[in-house]
């Protein structure tokens, strides 16, 4: 593995002994006092915050990133269980609202070092080079400022870093991953033989989690409890793939610790630290430069809730941005019945993808696509896709005993930006007294159409596999966007490096950033935006091309 | 989504009825859970008197939660007690839609106003209910779905009652035994993942034909 390790060394950080977590480099740490002006302040260790830690701490800045969670460890704050992994997502009051409101919570939230990550599925495909264009190539949604050879030696830093495995990967720019493909489950068995009989291409992977050994990472145990944080340490989560390297190059996590507030000085139109509260207590942390990485609705909401004499409608919401074009993407979820039992609910949710409906089909009456993944609910997910159809007592009862014999798809669909669908706040406020994010949801006739589509092939892929019966529930997965980049301010609230228009020391390094969303899942993109954003800072700390004062200036 | 009104009292199907993965018992296996785990689990088995409701709220809750999951007298899983835990302690969902209160204030005023249709139907309250004026009256919140029901949306109604529901049922050992679900997985894993294989500790569904909508057609 020649090459990983010298940049990024955070899977040989980990214990080697069977434990999950590496005690003396955190209680090592480097702390920070709250008036020692830092070189960069980050909100939220997520996807973004931790890449862009990481990448700053081994380029020397002084770094610290604060997360509103705790720093788990996952011998110990996680459990092999459903309803008890409650305490990884992100539960403080928000309000949804709109024509088709977007339940937040477990389905796209998290709240602690490694973000969302530690409960995601694991799927990591890369953007196709069209999604950076869909406004001049399809007429809908936007161009972004970079475009995909931008990003693309970053795809390849990150799926090394994480790493991933898969099957050679015949769509958009085609590419291979560094881990073989892991054998699938009886779920993904079902859907690459019902795909095959239809001659629609399907994949196993592109999923990060290891196979074999990796650093001190073990194998996957193929126990199917990747959506409640992985207890093995295979399935990759900033936690475990770029927090152990950050701490060993000086930067600090500060855990338990909520942001209320971004502080801009008047006089000289820069970000000087952010407020926030541990313990019970508010206090400032001094820094050169803010980077915000708390996900779409909680980047937006920071922002909002910095208001200030300067910035009267919330920080860098001078021409109304901050919160809009918010996406989800459309997550119909298909099962089918088999008289065999399938017993999804093992080897990981993330199995088998085909993005072979991903571009534009002129032939169809709807603009992009969609992808379709392998999704293994376990019981209690699986009682509300039941429930959804109208059954409860004891029919209920009797279809949920039905559990071993259902395989289960669900589908990616690329739903556009659009400017209504946004993070305000509401009157309500949360713990700490600060008004709560109310976000918006309302779904165009573009996105009604890529619903049923991708609904009615998995039905087939279904079928052709031998399903008697299949049940489809209307659901959402992932967030991005809410403060875009884009060429000019009027469009957005960041450039293509991530820097914010308005405070030229503040950057936005996470989902929030995206102009459009694809049909695929987002972190791996997240992660590859974060790590070229910092390579442009490393850089222009060089005194290369400066984008914006670094720091030290 | 397609809601097929009905569905509750419709099934032939029985609650006692637990033979499909005859002696399948996930709890059983508790000594190859990791230790956390295990305590989380475990600690389900025997949750603390309702707290949250008030007597009343929690008679018409647990006459309602019964309902819903077809529970019949002995060996019940304590839902109210769950579900009363997880609002006591604040422990949403997360979100609340903007034409609903929050989730305990919710629960308190549908639990308030299933027991006023009771009265209006039955002149008792919802848990002194007949069991068929019950399902009648949870049918028909369901059956209203994005309707107005005493000033709120049925259908998030109905999302609320089902989701801490199915939630706190489906969490229990006991539900998993008849769903042939063995629980938790850490460390042992899995070893034969696939269409028709089993684990050691698995059994095979006695029955599995019985697919419920065959058996409806
Ligand atoms: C169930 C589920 C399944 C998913 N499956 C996949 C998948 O298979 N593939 C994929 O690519 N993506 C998946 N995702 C999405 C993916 O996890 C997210 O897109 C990604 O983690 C977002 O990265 P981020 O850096 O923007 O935010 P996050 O990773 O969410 O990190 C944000 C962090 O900021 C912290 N924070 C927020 N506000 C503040 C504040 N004010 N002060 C301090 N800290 C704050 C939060 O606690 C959090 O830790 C899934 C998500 C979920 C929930
Ligand atoms: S299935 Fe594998 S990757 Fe997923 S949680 Fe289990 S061990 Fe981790």
């Amino acid at each position: 593995m020649h090459g990983v390790r010298d940049r990024n060394e955070s899977a040989w950080l980990i214990p080697g002994d069977g434990t999950r977590t590496n005690h003396r480099l955190r209680r090592d740490m480097r702390r920070f006092a709250d008036d020692d002006e830092i070189d960069l302040v980050i909100v939220g260790c997520g996807a973004g915050g931790s890449v862009l830690a990481q990448r700053l701490a081994r380029a020397g800045w002084r770094v610290a990133a604060l997360d509103a969670g705790p720093f788990w460890d996952p011998d110990t704050d996680w459990v092999s269980d459903e309803a008890g992994s409650h305490h990884l997502y992100w539960t403080d009051p928000r309000v949804i609202g709109g024509t088709d409101p977007v339940p937040l919570g477990s389905n796209n939230s998290g709240r602690g070092v490694g973000g969302s990550m530690v409960h995601y599925a694991g799927y990591v495909p890369r953007f196709h080079p069209s999604d950076f264009a869909t406004l001049s190539r399809d007429g809908v949604g936007a161009d972004w400022p970079i475009s995909y050879p931008d990003l693309r030696p970053y795809y390849e830093q990150i799926e090394q870093e994480l790493p991933v495995a898969g099957e050679r990967w015949p769509w958009g720019d085609p590419h291979g991953y560094p881990h073989r493909p892991h054998p699938v489950g009886g779920n993904g068995e079902i859907f690459l033989r019902g795909a095959a009989s239809l001659g629609i291409e399907a994949r196993v992977g592109p999923v990060a989690i290891t196979n074999g050994r990796f650093g001190n990472r073990p194998h996957c145990i193929y126990r199917g409890f990747c959506l409640q944080g992985c207890k093995v340490n295979a399935k990759a989560s900033p936690l475990i793939t770029h927090i152990p390297d950050a701490l060993a190059h000086g930067a600090e996590i500060r855990a338990n610790a909520m942001v209320t507030r971004i502080e801009v000085d008047e006089r000289t139109g820069r970000a000087t630290g952010v407020r926030y509260i541990t313990d019970g207590a508010e206090r400032f942390q001094r820094a050169a430069m803010v980077a915000v990485a708390g996900y779409s609705i909680e980047t937006p909401r920071l922002l909002l809730n910095s208001a200030s004499r300067r910035f009267p409608g919330g920080l860098c919401n001078d021409f109304d941005q901050v919160g809009r074009y918010l996406m989800v993407q459309g997550a119909p979820q298909t099962a089918g019945r088999f008289d065999a039992e399938v017993r999804m609910y093992k080897a990981p949710p993330p199995e088998v993808s085909s993005e072979e409906f991903y571009e534009t089909d002129p032939g169809r009456d709807y603009r992009r696509g969609f992808a379709i993944q392998n999704v293994s609910p376990l019981p209690i997910t699986w009682a509300e896709h039941v429930a959804a159809q109208g059954h409860w007592g004891r029919s209920l009862r009797e279809y949920m005993s039905d559990y071993v014999h259902w395989a289960c798809l669900g589908a990616l669909c690329e739903f556009l930006p659009q400017p209504e669908n946004r993070v305000t706040l509401a009157d309500e406020t949360d713990q700490y007294g600060l008004p709560v994010a109310s976000f918006s949801y309302s779904q165009c006739a573009n996105d009604r159409k890529l619903m049923r589509a991708a609904r009615s092939v998995m039905e087939d892929i279904l079928r052709a596999a031998g399903a008697d019966e299949v049940i489809t529930i209307e659901r959402y997965a992932h967030l991005v966007g809410g403060a875009r980049m884009a060429a000019d301010q009027q469009h957005g609230v960041v450039n293509g490096n991530c820097r914010s228009f308005a405070v030229p020391n503040l950057y936005i390094t996470d989902g929030s950033v995206l102009p459009t969303q694809g049909s695929a899942n987002p972190a791996l993109t997240i992660m590859a935006i974060a790590a070229r954003a910092a390579d442009r800072l490393i850089r222009d700390a060089r005194g290369g091309a400066p984008d914006g004062p670094g720091p030290g200036d | 989504m397609s809601a097929r009104p009905g569905r509750g009292a419709a099934a032939s199907w029985s609650p006692g009825q637990q033979t499909r993965f005859p002696g399948f018992d996930p709890a059983a296996q508790a000594s190859h859970w990791d230790g956390v785990t295990a305590e989380t689990v475990l600690r389900r088995l025997t949750p603390p008197p309702p707290k949250f409701f008030t007597a009343d709220q929690a008679a018409t809750a647990e006459a309602l939660l019964d309902q819903l999951l077809a529970q019949e007298s002995d060996q019940k899983i304590p839902l109210i007690e769950m579900i009363d835990a997880r609002l006591a302690t604040g422990e949403t969902d997360g979100w609340h839609y903007s034409d609903m209160p929050e989730d305990g204030q919710a629960w308190r005023g549908s639990l308030a106003a299933l027991d006023a249709d009771a009265f209006s139907r039955c002149g008792t309250s919802f848990a002194e209910a007949p069991g068929i004026d019950q399902m009648a009256l949870i049918q028909a919140v369901q059956d209203r779905g994005p309707g107005d029901w005493h000033g709120l949306p049925a259908g998030y109604v109905w999302s609320l009652w089902t989701r801490y529901a199915c939630t706190a049922y489906y969490s229990h050992p006991t539900a998993w035994n008849e769903i042939g679900f063995p629980g938790p997985a850490y460390p042992r894993g899995y070893k034969n993942a696939g269409v028709g294989k089993r684990e050691p500790f698995e059994v095979a569904d006695a029955d599995p034909g019985d697919d419920p909508l065959r058996g409806e057609a």
